[in-house]
């Protein structure tokens, strides 16, 4: 039942990379060009979500559990996690997906991340992460706080997502899309030759997240998607050999790469890009910083941001506040304040009259 | 009117988009700035950016395996 949790982990993977889906992005051009171009289709997709769970959970299909609330690892974690993805140039999910795409940077990101979860989680600094972890405060979810329903907080979060979609693609519908010269025809043109728009990407997300929690639980794990977990376990396994770490999500993390390696491949963009030292430091350090942050936290930009937040949790919503100031804040340190300076780490782009 | 081209590379997102904007304050109105990247993302955030920016893409095409160039003409 485990390898349920590969399909879909390739299918996220390649949904991800044909639509160019970048949580880290979504949050950073908030600060850094004031576009939601991929912020409002996330929150599209945690709607979706969010109804699929609800009724589900109505339903009986599923019991999820929304973590308790520890405000200072969440915090603490989220920003950490915020700067790291900045420094990384993508979240997890990002990352995975980009070293799918064959980026030796993300590929170094990700082991970082992998192993710090695990020394995190499983490892010296398990105690830690644990004790941090359990200064809990009363209310989990914000229905528990109000007393109502969790459709309270499902209907009202839709109809503001509803409206801000619609602004979104007004704005969008006045620009022409620009296009890359066909490769394919047919049906292999929409899969593997135009891009999708964030709004497919958005859309796809969050029927996988539904689609996570029925496969997940079949499978014996109660959760939806997940990437940090399953990340450390992987490091864990590889280095004690307990196999019974082995479980649908890791099979789920696993898939993202096959996933974006077939779509990268099948779609003439797949190629070894190796970066220079500074940006392999960078994604080295981002790496660390995502590992010990999502593991505070209690979970990434997936996780949290995404899966946490259609329970309503104050974990999801809190650190998707944190993970975001924390991008922003490592935006202006790592990418504007370099060009402001005259002293710039980066080398001036060096402009070549064409022949 | 003037063709320069910006070579990014082996540079991730954003690092492209940043640089193509400083590099088009160097320009003048009419001058064709061509783009050379290899980060996928970029192929979203540079026509977005032009589009934005009032400024005429001109060329865009792949360059072969995750390769593109793209060619923008500063807009007035």
């Amino acid at each position: 039942m485990i390898l349920t949790g590969l399909l879909l982990g390739a299918v996220l993977g390649y949904v991800l990379q044909r639509s160019r889906f970048c949580v880290t992005g979504a949050f950073r051009d908030l600060y850094l060009t004031r576009s939601t171009r991929y912020f409002t289709p996330f929150l599209l997709a945690i709607a979706i979500q969010a109804v699929g769970v609800a009724a589900l959970a109505g339903a009986g299909a599923i019991a999820p559990e929304p973590a308790s609330f520890a405000p200072l690892a969440v915090i603490g974690g989220g920003l950490i996690f915020g700067v790291g993805i900045i420094m990384a140039g993508g979240c997890a999910t990002g990352t995975y997906y980009r070293a799918g795409e064959g980026l030796i940077g993300s590929w170094i990101a990700l082991i970082f991340y992998a192993l710090f979860a695990s020394v995190m989680k499983y490892g010296p600094l398990g105690g830690f992460t644990e004790a941090a972890r359990s200064r809990t405060v009363a209310d989990a979810t914000i229905q528990e706080t109000l007393g109502v329903s969790v459709w309270v907080p499902v209907v009202v979060f839709s109809a503001i997502v509803a409206a801000l979609v619609v602004r979104e693609r007004r704005k969008a519908a006045a620009r022409p899309a620009l296009r890359l010269p066909a490769r394919r025809s047919g049906l292999g043109h929409y899969l593997a030759d135009i891009p999708w728009s964030p709004w497919v990407g958005g859309v796809l997300l969050g029927l996988i997240a539904i689609a996570a929690w029925v496969l997940s639980t079949a499978a014996g794990r109660n959760g939806g998607l997940g990437i940090t977990t399953p990340s450390a376990k992987i490091v864990t396994f590889l280095s004690t050999g307990d196999i019974t770490l082995v479980d649908w999500s890791v099979m789920l993390v696993l898939g993202i790469l096959v996933g974006s390696f077939a779509a990268a491949k099948l779609s003439g963009e797949f190629r070894w890009r190796v970066p220079d030292a500074q940006t392999m430091l960078r994604s080295a350090g981002g790496g660390v910083a995502m590992g010990i942050g999502a593991a505070l936290a209690g979970g990434c930009t997936i996780g949290n941001s995404l899966v946490e937040t259609s329970l309503f949790s104050y974990q999801g919503w809190v650190s998707l506040v944190a993970i975001m100031l924390g991008t922003w804040g490592a935006a202006w340190f790592f990418l504007q304040r370099p060009q402001q300076a005259a002293a710039s780490s980066r080398p001036a782009p060096v402009l070549t009259p064409a022949s | 009117m003037t063709a320069y081209t910006l070579q990014t590379n082996g540079a991730v997102c954003p690092f492209p988009l940043i640089d193509a904007k400083n590099a088009m304050q160097q320009l003048d109105a009419g001058d064709d700035l061509i783009i050379d990247f290899d980060c996928t993302q970029a192929t979203d955030s540079l026509p977005q950016w032009a589009a934005e920016d009032g400024h005429e893409v001109v060329a865009f095409d792949r360059t072969g395996e995750a390769g593109w160039t793209i060619t923008v003409r500063k807009g007035t």
